[in-house]
């Protein structure tokens, strides 16, 4: 390791500093918790005096040393190479679990995502949740769900990934469950945590095997145990899909999808962070762990069918919501569908590349759609138009987003697209479902954005307001960065660059997102009577707006046959098994009292009843003697 | 006594038994309830600060048993005076320490005849001291039946509507617990001829297979109603809902551990012949057990009865880790010990307050709790953290104890293991739907469309025993190195020698340089 070479950290020196700070990384993630914590006097209301504004201030300012010491963390690993850290959480016996982190560059950029956006985000929150009473409740969560995702980058070792990603779920169910006094919100945070559980105990019950087998969970030694395992087929197959059950749940992928779609019912400027971040660090773990899954082709297969299925269902299904937060909740669903498809390729790059501009325009839009919601209080497609002109930074904001996150301009995601084709050529099906997601997100943002900024005022947007200055600050400076993420990219990726792909695939990206603005100019919109009265169209339309009847398949077949199991269990406990108990008590009670009746109180019977033991015990006593 | 000053076992065993006694006698016939828990509570913190002085004494790094304390009692019996402590009973006695604690600190002045009260739950604080201090298989079981008596006594005095039937059902599924304890105890006596009734495994080596697995089915049947297992639970569910709050509160979190602590200490050590026989069967019964308990709390739609079918549940995965014997599982069966008792006794608590303050602990009636102007936004919030805490999310001790347990079992029984893992994520069900009920939603309005009346806010002094106990459950899952290091060596003298195969590290450690992502990127992808 390039760290040993070093002279002893000369804390004056620049250099020394920096190092310093490297071997102290460790504190990242715990900022976030600490700003948790910081705001605990404010959210349980100790403290009441001048209002909750200071445990806000409290957030942004860890976050902001989060930040900054990634930052230089960043600089001194670009310089002198990846160096991990590892700090003793439980000894004994035989195991070993450890907070092991790895300042690589990979995770260094991940964590600037991660903090970059979170300080973003809670600017813009500040604007947001300007009047909302529990704002350092809210903002003590989000320096949970902060830490619990720094964490979750930095980490090296499939425990510590564990361990956080489950601390993600807490703090998401609690995010999404804010507003809890509403009956939405509540089955919302409820699916969200219960349908993220699933996937966490099947991966716990993959990495509780991987533990007993491999001994570590470090995903170095895990990758090189897996090259040669000794397991037979059935337990080689069954742990690469237990171990992706977990990054399932967490990036909304098909039959895990329905909790990101109802979570948006949580307050949007932790949407902007689960849409974007959170999705990212499903998958990133996801990422680290593509050694050992692509070594099953089963696994392989499973998570090329996952992702396309979410991708082109997601893209379907976005398309036909009238809610705005949903119909740009299921293209993350999309997205991240194919992200799913590359890693199972090994085209680890390219994920990245997809995930980085994914996050950044997948922010930027859900910061203009929650300025659209919050200046109109309407979330309904129906009753939004004509914004464009009187909102200049939303506007930008949107159209930005929705270039970046679409091939069509050379933005951050016509990169992504280009080399996503290419690495996919020698599978076409799995190329054209990259295209035919492009277009049908193209063609959504656009519907989206007809109704939303083009045309007539209507009642609810004839007098909106441009956002104050608190969101709109960060919803242009995140303008900027999706305008030149292109840059960063490149940089990122300098060998042998972003544009790797030969003119044809150019054109073809260009083409299939030329597709969705044809259609999605064509196509005719209505306010008024937005289902169509054409029978079969109207039936496909609320197939698409349903979901596929998702939940309600859930509803009939997992949630039945639990709550009848549990009924029956109940059934069981209160007839079979309590009944058992009190028959038994009854009937020594009952015994007792049929003695009782037998009691004659003759003194005769008495006497000859005692003879007649006497000399049946003597008889028994003879007989045994002689 | 072999020490000329009094050792400290006996000192922990005796202060709250002398408590109790000075209670009984002492005080004038009109003392205040205020004076008696004060007095109560200040035995109790002896107590405590005995076992963290023995704490502090206690050598970490030997399996055996330490400060050993020997007298003669009824020789002739075979009833010896002798205690003695080890990485396994150390923290169950510190559990017992800190909930008794909690119990009175909580106990309302309210209570009718206080001075009979807070007697009895000093006498159950130091039957259950007794118990896991003694190593005499007649002392364990005097001291096993002591705490029964006062259990009932609370129960069917102190408690609610109902408490006739369940102090009864009590009374007589635990009275047959203790007498296949005793039949366990005395067959071996008899099969053996010795009357020798120390801890020693050797005895039953003499005897034959099938008296072992006849003597140990005693055993575990008589604990197994302890635990409680299916199918014999069915008392303990009556038995909270009838009991007060800090009855409860000791019922979960340490009466049911004397079952457990039986588990490991005398069927498992005493027949490790018959215990690896039958461990096949027992890890079956384990997953049953989790997967009925996990399931009949999801039906539950009283709050008490929901957390009592938890813990069926939950004990499940001691039994499972016991079965499978290694050393891993076992230290994991002890924390699930402790981890249980830290989070259940935390939600009797909890669900304690809610009851003292809205009158019912019905889901179907309670809802929007956590309104912080109206409602109870602190016991909320620790009700969620002992919900995720049981449910397994890591930084709470339930994750730390369940990961010991599956990690420890996988290898030997991998298909109970499994089973009872979908069992957790069961947990997360149940706790789910209590929370999202109770705490969740809007506050119910008053029949007359009035809005909802003001709950009594609870101080913050009269939330302190749940602060402590979620600051515990914490402070576990971040930090379980102290509690492992301190059980360790214990746990690992009662496994099988002949465990599940040995794990291996897989490759040397070394320490990767490349980023393998990195070095992808520079491939092209």
């Amino acid at each position: 390791m390039s760290a040993e070479i070093l002279p002893t950290p000369f804390l004056l020196a620049p250099e020394g500093l920096a190092f310093a700070l490297v071997r102290l990384a460790w504190l990242i993630p715990v900022y976030g918790f600490a700003g948790m914590l910081l705001s605990l006097p404010w959210a349980a209301g100790w403290i009441r005096r001048n209002g909750p504004r200071p445990a806000a201030y409290l957030n942004l300012l860890v976050t902001l040393l989060a930040f900054v010491h990634g930052s230089v963390a960043l600089v001194w690993v670009w310089g002198h190479g990846p160096y991990d850290l590892s700090l003793p959480w439980l000894h004994l016996l035989d195991l070993q679990f450890d907070w092991d982190f790895r300042l690589s560059r990979f995770n260094l950029g991940a964590l600037e995502l991660v903090t970059g956006l979170s300080f973003l985000g809670q600017v813009y929150a500040l604007g947001y949740l300007d009047k909302e009473w529990s704002l350092a409740r809210f903002f003590a969560l989000l320096g949970f769900f902060e830490g619990a995702m720094c964490g979750v980058v930095l980490s090296r070792s499939l425990f510590m990934s564990y361990f956080l990603l489950e601390m993600l779920t807490l703090s998401t169910y609690l995010l999404v469950g804010f507003w809890y006094a509403q009956p939405l919100v509540v089955t919302a945070a409820r699916d969200a945590f219960l349908t993220k559980r699933v996937g966490d105990v099947l991966m716990l019950m993959g990495i509780v095997a991987v533990s007993s087998w491999a001994g570590s969970l470090d995903f170095d030694n895990l990758n090189a145990w897996f090259q040669d395992h000794p397991l037979g087929p059935v337990a080689s197959t069954l742990m690469p899909l237990a171990l992706i059950a977990g990054p399932t749940g967490k990036c909304a992928q098909f039959p895990m999808h329905l909790w990101l779609d109802e979570a948006m019912e949580g307050p949007n400027p932790a949407s902007i962070l689960r849409n974007s971040v959170v999705v990212t660090c499903g998958a990133i773990v996801l990422l680290k762990l593509m050694p050992i899954v692509t070594i099953s082709p089963v696994a392989m297969a499973t998570l090329q069918v996952i992702g396309g299925i979410s991708a082109i269902g997601g893209s379907l299904v976005a398309l036909a919501q009238v809610d705005i937060k949903r119909a740009l909740s299921y293209t993350t669903t999309a997205y991240l569908g194919l992200v799913f498809i590359l890693i199972s390729l090994k085209l680890s790059a390219t994920a990245l590349l997809l995930l980085l501009a994914h996050a950044l325009s997948k922010a930027l839009l859900t910061m203009s759609i929650g300025s659209v919601i919050l200046i109109s209080n309407s979330q309904d497609l129906t009753e939004l138009g004509g914004f464009g002109p009187r909102t200049p930074a939303t506007t930008t904001a949107y159209v930005a987003g929705g270039l970046g996150m679409t091939g069509l301009l050379p933005l951050g995601c016509f990169w992504c697209f280009g080399l996503a084709t290419h690495g996919l050529a020698s599978q076409p099906w799995l190329a054209a479902i990259v295209l035919a997601t492009n277009t049908l997100t193209v063609w959504n943002l656009l519907r989206q954005f007809r109704h939303i900024f083009l045309g007539s005022p209507l009642p609810k947007t004839r007098r909106a307001p441009e956002v104050n200055w608190l969101m709109a600050v960060p919803m242009v400076a995140l303008t900027v960065i999706v305008l030149v993420s292109p840059l960063l990219m490149q940089r990122l990726y300098p060998v042998p660059g972003i544009a790797a792909f030969p003119t044809h695939v150019t054109a073809l990206v260009a083409a299939s997102g030329g597709l969705g603005v044809v259609i999605g100019c064509l196509q005719p919109l209505r306010k008024f009577m937005s289902r169509s009265i054409v029978k079969p169209v109207r039936l496909m339309q609320d197939l698409l707006a349903y979901d596929f009847y998702t939940d309600r398949v859930y509803r009939f077949s997992i949630v039945r046959l639990v709550s009848s199991l549990a009924q029956a269990a109940d059934w069981m406990d209160r007839v079979v098994v309590s009944g058992m108990a009190n028959g038994v008590g009854r009937l020594s009670l009952a015994s007792a009292e049929g003695l009782k009746l037998g009691v004659s109180g003759a003194s005769q019977t008495y006497v000859l009843t005692v003879v007649a033991a006497v000399v049946l015990l003597l008889l028994v006593v003879l007989g045994r003697g002689g | 006594m072999t020490a000329s000053a009094p050792s400290i076992l006996s000192l922990v065993l005796l202060a709250p038994l002398a408590g109790a006694l000075g209670l009984a006698l002492l005080p004038p016939a009109g003392a205040s309830p205020v004076g008696l828990r004060r007095f109560s509570l200040a035995v109790l913190t002896v107590q405590l600060l005995l076992m963290v002085a023995l704490l502090f004494r206690f050598d970490p790094t030997t399996g055996q048993m330490q400060f050993l304390e020997q007298a003669a009692w009824l020789g002739t019996l075979g009833l010896d005076y002798r205690l003695g402590v080890d990485g396994l009973s150390l923290p169950l006695l510190l559990i017992n320490g800190i909930l008794s604690l909690v119990a009175v600190a909580i106990s309302p002045l309210s209570t009718p005849r206080p001075r009979s009260y807070f007697a009895l739950l000093l006498l159950i604080s130091g039957a259950v001291n007794g118990a896991f201090l003694a190593r005499n298989l007649l002392l364990f079981f005097l001291f096993y039946e002591l705490e029964l008596i006062p259990l009932w006594l609370l129960i069917a005095i102190w408690g609610g509507a109902r408490r006739a039937y369940a102090a009864t059902k009590f009374l007589i599924f635990t009275a047959v617990s203790g007498v296949l304890i005793l039949v366990g105890f005395l067959g071996l006596a008899l099969a053996t001829g010795s009357l020798d009734f120390s801890i020693n495994s050797d005895l039953s080596q003499q005897l034959g297979l099938g008296t072992q697995v006849l003597l140990m089915g005693a055993l575990l049947v008589g604990f197994g109603i302890k635990i409680p297992l299916f199918p014999f639970h069915s008392w303990l569910p009556d038995a909270h809902t009838e009991a007060s709050t800090p009855i409860s509160v000791l019922l979960a979190g340490v009466l049911l551990k004397l079952g457990t602590y039986g588990l490991l200490r005398f069927c498992l050590s005493l027949f490790p012949q018959a215990w690896a026989l039958v461990a096949p069967g027992l890890a079956g019964w384990a997953a049953v057990s989790v997967l009925f308990g996990s399931l009949a709390a999801i039906a539950q739609t009283d709050m008490k009865r929901m957390v009592a079918y938890s813990s069926v549940g939950h004990m499940g995965y001691v039994l499972l880790a016991a079965a499978a014997a290694t050393p891993i599982s076992l230290l994991g069966s002890l924390l699930q010990m402790l981890a249980h008792g830290l989070i259940s006794g935390l939600m009797f608590l909890l669900v304690g307050v809610i009851y003292q303050a809205t009158g019912t602990r019905d889901l179907t009636v309670l809802r929007g709790l956590l309104n912080p102007q109206r409602g109870l936004p602190l016991t909320g919030g620790l009700m969620i953290l002992a919900a995720m805490a049981s449910a397994g999310i890591p930084g709470m001790a339930g994750f730390v104890a369940e990961l010991m347990v599956f990690r420890g079992s996988l290898l030997t029984f991998p298909l109970a293991t499994l089973l009872s893992m979908a069992g957790s994520g069961l947990t997360a069900v149940y706790f789910l739907l209590l929370v999202n009920r109770a705490f969740f939603g809007r506050l119910a309005t008053e029949p007359d469309g009035a809005p909802p009346a003001l709950l009594p806010l609870a101080g913050l002094t009269k939330q302190a025993p749940a602060a402590v106990l979620a600051a515990a459950v914490v402070l576990m899952g971040l930090w379980p190195q102290g509690l492992a290091n301190l059980a360790v060596a214990s746990t690992s003298t009662l496994a099988r020698p002949t465990s599940g195969p040995s794990t291996t590290m897989a490759s040397a450690n070394q320490a990767a340089t490349s980023d393998f992502l990195l070095e992808d990127m520079a491939h092209g992808g």
